[in-house]
């Protein structure tokens, strides 16, 4: 790996950065501080929609392009990108720098021998972030994250406590469901049938269940079944709490509530694949990601929780994105190594016996 | 020029036939066959979720596929969407077609033609996002209805098998339009107005005279039609919404939400080979059934 970048520099990177910060320092002016900035072109995989637009405002613009580095975006879904990196990591050379990941995305990589292994020593901001029980930093340098919860419609039915709710035959045909993030509700009905995060076999049968019972509506995305709850057509679902705080502050009719089985954690972040054409670019982009600024203007846009500890959120907005002590401690972290061997046949059971 | 050497410059021969047949051959070979080997190699192979795929020999994903009542459903739903979306095509488009072509102001002519192809000049995805302004349940059709009284609560129009057929149609009628009309336009109007000078009527006219000339317009527009109805990803996906399974949306599923290449590959092949196979019985189907007419027509 090389280790050409601002924090372990070359001999010619050292005389751009002396140069720079001396003709700064002597001119007391920032444009030619600007000099000891890296440059070049730097390939991001990301999400698209309001996703990319918050990452670009709270990072890529103001602390990267705005500082002359050049980001081109390879913007799709999650599978779509992870089919691409998984087709590159036999070639010489691949085509993107960093992606936007989540941690079981970033794990199931990891298997499959596609990511570089992150050296944080070349983050100087990583030192801040949060420790998280069950969930190792090495593939994946986490952002924000966030945990799978009830969201109601509060003019329909008053606060669900449980995912036994999303089963209550009183809401026959109000009940939605995402498909993308199908697996979540494989986790969250496992721990309604009394299973666990490594072992969800008790999820089918009571998943089988709730279709008998309410006859969920499938939607294809978030923004299908936020317009579904606008319309009134239905008035329960389960989502990430950063969602219901982002449509909530919309001021549209939802509200999340915390249940009793406790929530799925999840964490959005960054892996470097190995065939990553220019890593010293990806590893400052990692870096910038991690400062307070990045992490508080995404928290206030996204209502995802900063990955790191020093960052201070706007009262209001902390009140809506964070965990109180009780809930972090009922956060079910995903088996990932579980997670990853089962899925394929976890999407074929969901095809299958829900989405029919 | 005599006449051998003008044969030859029309037909070429040896290295010369060669020489231009090349390029396209190669790049047909590397761009077509090629990835199509692949696909059929890697449907052999195994999954495992860890690796991914091992290298094997093993016809296991297409037992699973034609052994398991949900693949075989996805198989005869596509094939059903393909057949009937096509035959609607046909017998909607033959009209317009036909007067198109019967058209004589250029200018006019022109005109149509261009209304014809103008969704053609905006991408499939870009379509279907109209069918869903138009079909959702807040939609244009949904919000006129509820406004003009005729329903309180909005109809359930996006997401169903109906919704999936209007917009494959909507798709794949221009294609129609324009192959059978391009054919129509080389068909004589004399031989028309002969039948009917004779004492035909309009309809024993088009069975015996129109029908059976246009052939080879219905059999391109069906197999254009058809294959795009088999093949369709952004309709069934976006219209049909998660619980509307074809074929080219599960291999997409396979490959990447599943990782599972094998049988995502199994699924492309046998997707390629049904379409092959119908394309040339319906072909076949299509070519008989003008020859009958033919032949009852001049006996």
């Amino acid at each position: 790996m090389s280790k050409r970048t601002l924090y372990s520099p070359s001999r010619r990177q050292f005389m751009q950065t002396a140069v720079g910060a001396g003709m700064g320092l002597l001119a007391g002016t920032a444009p030619f501080a600007a000099l000891a900035q890296p440059r070049g072109e730097l390939v991001v995989s990301n999400w698209g929609g309001d996703w990319n637009s918050n990452v670009m405002k709270a990072l890529e613009t103001p602390l990267l392009e705005d500082k002359g580095i050049k980001v081109r975006r390879d913007l799709a879904s999650a599978p779509a990108r992870k089919s691409k990196l998984l087709a590159e990591r036999n070639l010489p050379r691949g085509s993107v720098d960093i992606a936007h990941l989540t941690d079981a995305d970033a794990y199931e990589l990891q298997v499959q021998g596609v990511l570089e292994e992150i050296d944080y020593d070349r983050i100087p901001n990583a030192k801040h972030l949060l420790t998280m029980r069950g969930m190792d930093n090495k593939y994946f340098a986490p952002w924000v994250y966030s945990g799978v919860e009830l969201i109601y419609h509060p003019e329909k039915i008053s606060a669900p406590t449980s995912f036994k709710d999303l089963m209550n035959p009183e809401y026959k045909g109000r009940v939605g469901l995402i498909d993308q993030i199908y697996f979540n509700y494989l986790y969250a009905f496992s721990l309604v049938g009394g299973g666990t995060m490594g072992n969800i076999e008790p999820a089918f049968p009571t998943l089988l269940k709730l279709k008998e019972q309410v006859d969920p509506k499938i939607y294809p995305s978030h923004q299908q079944l936020v317009a579904a709850m606008q319309s009134d057509e239905i008035w329960i679902s389960a989502n990430y709490k950063a969602r219901a705080a982002q449509w909530e502050a919309d001021g549209l009719p939802v509200r999340g509530a915390y249940p009793a089985e406790g929530g799925i954690a999840i964490r959005f972040g960054v892996v470097i694949p190995k065939r990553a054409p220019n890593k010293d670019l990806a590893y400052h982009y990692i870096n910038e990601m991690l400062t307070p600024q990045a992490c508080r203007t995404l928290a206030e846009r996204t209502y995802y929780a900063p990955a790191i500890s020093n960052v201070t959120l706007p009262e209001a907005v902390a009140k809506q994105v964070q965990f109180s002590e009780e809930q972090q401690s009922r956060l079910h972290v995903v088996d990932f190594g579980y997670a990853a061997k089962h899925q394929p046949e976890w999407l074929e059971w969901w095809n299958k016996n829900i989405k029919v | 020029m005599n006449e051998a050497a003008h044969r030859s410059l029309l037909r070429p021969r040896g290295w010369t036939a060669a020489t231009l047949l090349a390029p396209s051959s190669l790049a047909v070979l590397a761009v077509l066959i090629g990835p199509i080997f692949l696909l059929f190699r890697y449907s052999l192979n195994r999954f495992d979720p860890t690796v991914l795929m091992v290298d094997a020999w093993s016809l296991d994903n297409y037992v699973k596929f034609f052994s398991d009542p949900f693949y075989r459903d996805v198989l005869f739903r596509t094939i059903y969407i393909g057949v009937v979306s096509t035959f609607v095509c046909l017998i909607m488009g033959f009209l317009p077609a036909y007067f198109i072509a019967r058209t004589r102001s250029v200018k006019m002519k022109s005109i149509l033609i261009i209304t014809v192809i103008l969704p053609l000049l905006m991408g499939n995805p870009v379509r279907v996002a109209g069918w869903l302004v138009l079909l959702g349940d807040r939609g244009v059709i949904n919000s006129a209805l509820m406004t003009t009284g005729v329903v309180s609560e909005p109809l359930t129009l996006l997401y169903t098998d109906v919704a999936v057929m209007i917009g494959t149609i909507s798709v794949q009628l221009p294609f129609m339009i324009i192959t059978l009309q391009s054919v129509i336009e080389s068909i004589s109007p004399s031989l028309e107005e002969a039948a009917l000078g004779l004492g035909a009527s309009h309809w024993r006219m088009f069975c015996r005279v129109l029908l059976p000339l246009s052939t080879p317009g219905i059999v391109v527009g069906t197999i254009l039609c058809f294959m795009m109805g088999m093949n369709a990803y952004a309709t069934p996906v976006l219209i049909g919404g998660p619980t509307f399974h074809m074929m080219a949306p599960k291999v997409y599923e396979q490959i990447t939400k599943a990782n599972n290449w094998p049988f995502g590959s199994a699924i492309s092949v046998i997707l390629m080979v049904t379409t092959l196979l119908l394309t040339i019985f319906s072909s076949w189907l299509v070519g008989r059934i003008s020859q009958d007419r033919m032949r009852a027509a001049t006996s």
